[in-house]
């Protein structure tokens, strides 16, 4: 078992917890929480990916789907707390 | 104007990072770029006006210390949580305190907030009104006076030596 | 010499990054509130994905690959708490209760001396 079967097995087990929070969050909060720590994921998976195989590409695709994880976020907050996004 | 040219070189040593390319003229096409961004996305933010290269430079120290202790505390943060989490009956008594505050820049209480969040078992929630109180929640808040009192001691004092 | 120093340091970061990651997501699963859930990704996740992302920097060091990992890792330790400051206000606001086990909470009753300003019905249902 090498580094990236290790870290990608412990990575698809901790996306569980977050879809779990998706699918059956109480409130809709809970919800927002999980697709936030599902980016966070993502992003961790890309990284190791680009770790092992020592390529710059997976980060550029890291970095979007960082910044788009954290607009996406603060509009659904907006949304819940104001009814609108603008 | 001092501070819109701060601004471009900020904007581009982020560029330089970015691209993954540090030289001289990549840092100037950044800056370039930055002014340009900097100038035509003025309305979207409140420039600075008392800032100045001196302050900065003055504030340069200050700030390593104020990043060396973020990374220390986040660190210890994170070793306590995971202890938390991991324990198998939780014993936790979470709540929300209002922890008032001295900073009075905008950028010093977002500093401030953020310091909250990343450390140990605390997340700020809100600011109030009139600037002067944060909303902490905390996972332990047994002794809310000890709470507010480590906060302010511990972080806030390094905090304001960096930013004001 | 140099390079083995240097493959261990950067394999040491990466596996604790990743091991944090997963602690954070079991915090997810566990803790009883969306607040106590916000502590859990907010600090211990984004301390796991700083750190592998400081293992990259560390492996191949200011190549373009380690300048944009570090780039990353700023980004995510710099967005983690405004997005977690934001997510807890709007659940608040909206109307989510604290955990019943909760000792205090005066962010609800500095909400309710003034209301109208503040929009945090605490009967609004979601």
């Amino acid at each position: 078992m090498n580094l990236l079967d290790l870290a990608l097995v412990v990575m698809t087990l901790s996306l569980i917890p977050c879809l779990y929070r998706i699918a059956f969050g109480p409130t809709i909060a809970d919800r927002v929480v999980g697709l936030d720590a599902l980016t966070l994921v993502i992003v961790v998976i890309l990284g190791a990916y680009s770790y092992v195989q020592e390529s710059s590409f997976f980060l550029d695709a890291a970095l979007v789907m960082a910044i788009i994880g954290f607009i996406g976020t603060i509009a659904i907050a907006r949304y819940l707390e104001e009814g609108e996004i603008f | 104007m001092k501070q819109y040219i701060a601004y471009a070189l900020i904007l581009g040593l982020v560029w330089s990072f970015v691209s993954g390319d540090i030289s001289v003229l990549n840092f100037v096409i950044g800056s370039i770029l930055g002014l340009l961004i900097v100038r035509s996305l003025e309305k979207l933010y409140r420039p600075d006006k008392d800032m100045t290269f001196r302050s900065i430079t003055e504030h340069l120290p200050k700030l390593v210390v104020y990043f060396a202790v973020l990374l220390i505390e986040i660190t210890k943060a994170s070793v306590q949580m995971a202890r938390i989490i991991l324990s198998p009956r939780m014993d936790i008594r979470p709540g929300i305190v209002a922890v008032p505050i001295r900073a009075t820049k905008d950028a010093s209480i977002t500093a401030i907030a953020n310091t909250i969040s990343l450390t140990p078992g605390t997340l700020t929630v809100d600011v109030s009104d009139d600037l002067t109180k944060l909303y902490v929640h905390a996972i332990d808040v047994s002794e809310p006076e000890a709470l507010r009192h480590s906060i302010r001691d511990k972080l806030e004092k390094y905090v304001l030596e960096a930013f004001e | 010499m140099l390079s083995t120093v240097i493959e261990v340091a950067s394999n040491i970061f990466f596996l604790i990054g990743i091991l944090f990651v997963f602690v954070g997501m079991v915090g997810l699963l566990r803790l009883p509130d969306v607040y106590n859930r916000l502590h859990a990704t907010t600090k211990i996740a984004t301390l796991g994905a700083f750190g592998v992302m400081i293992a990259i920097t560390v492996k191949t060091g200011f190549s373009t690959m380690g300048l944009k990992a570090i780039m990353v890792g700023i980004f995510l330790i710099l967005t983690a708490p405004v997005a977690a400051h934001i997510i807890a206000r709007a659940a608040h606001r909206s109307g989510t209760k604290l955990w019943t086990g909760s000792v205090a909470d005066e962010y609800a009753e500095d909400c309710a001396a003034k209301k109208d300003e503040l929009n945090c019905d605490p009967d609004k249902k979601l």
